[in-house]
């Protein structure tokens, strides 16, 4: 099986209304529009608090998540599409069925997983040449990320491979 | 000149709309797709030996661009090949994995290919 190359060409980052994050609090966010509060002109659609703060809780050590890790704020949201979803064997006569990850091998529950998080890293895009591309809203709808990328295999190569790895290599 | 300049013109526009045609519209429906899907949902993807290591019938990940697949058998001689329909798809299916014993293990001296509990199935597009 050829190993597929991945090109990234180009990633557009397009932000819809100046994506002010203006009235927002939190020093995050105070430290991400660079002190430039308002701007002239431009106006807020709707603003929100985030923050990653944790507030509350028993501890005090950084990342520690308390009850409602984030308070005064709306949670963590994570854009759409979903950040992993697995994928099943379909049809209506299997007496069972099987998920794609953990590939090639599933493993037992406690075992334990590693989830692939960015799909342009998804490993099933790197098996036959193709191009895709990806969307992602964020900051509430206001922005876009757009990643166009062509998986493909170098032709010369790939061909060398095959032919070592099928006719000259000794079987063993 | 005025015939020459048409002339160009005719042939510009029919080398674009040459090169605009898009390569790949072999199959511009999906029909190929469309048989294999319903295919795949009268047969089940694994067959009746669950694969040693795991205690399950496993799916083994092949590129969606995969045809068929071959099996082999010795002792009796066979040689097969049966189209590669199955499809890994987003919605959750029904059963799940079935209790262990509810497959045949390998036999002791297997015969056939398809007796290793390895089957393959279609990565998504």
């Amino acid at each position: 099986m050829p190993i597929l190359r991945l090109l990234i060409t180009g990633t557009i980052l397009s932000t819809a209304l100046g994506a002010s994050l203006a009235e927002a609090a939190g020093p995050l966010a105070r430290h991400l529009q660079g002190g430039a509060v308002g701007g002239g002109g431009e106006y807020v659609v709707s603003s929100q608090v985030i923050s990653d703060e944790v507030v509350g809780g028993t501890t005090e050590f950084v990342g520690d998540i308390a009850s409602g890790n984030v308070v005064g704020g709306i949670p963590r949201t994570y854009g759409y599409p979903d950040l992993f979803y697995n994928n099943y064997t379909q049809g209506s006569a299997n007496a069972t069925n099987a998920q794609m990850y953990v590939s090639p091998v599933p493993t037992p529950p406690f075992v334990g997983h590693t989830f692939i998080t960015y799909q342009p890293f998804l490993p099933e895009e790197m098996l036959y040449w193709h191009t895709n591309r990806y969307h992602n809203y964020y900051d509430g709808g206001r922005g876009m990320n757009h990643t166009k990328i062509h998986y493909y295999g170098p032709p010369v190569r790939t061909g060398v491979s095959n032919l070592y790895w099928n006719y000259l290599r000794i079987p063993r | 000149m005025k015939t020459h300049l048409t002339l160009l013109l005719a042939a510009v526009l029919t080398t674009g709309c040459l090169l605009a045609t898009p390569v790949k519209a072999v199959d511009p429906h999906a029909v190929t797709q469309l048989w294999a899907m319903r295919h795949a949902d009268q047969r089940p993807w694994h067959g009746n030996y669950y694969y040693m290591p795991y205690g399950h019938p496993t799916a083994v990940v092949v590129p969606p661009t995969a045809h068929m697949r071959q099996t082999y058998s010795w002792g009796v001689s066979q040689n097969l090949s049966y189209p590669l329909t199955h499809q890994y798809g987003r919605n959750a299916s029904y059963p799940g994995a079935l209790p262990p014993g509810s497959f045949l293990p390998t036999p002791a001296w297997p015969s056939h290919t398809d007796q290793f509990g390895l089957y393959y199935v279609r990565a998504p597009w």
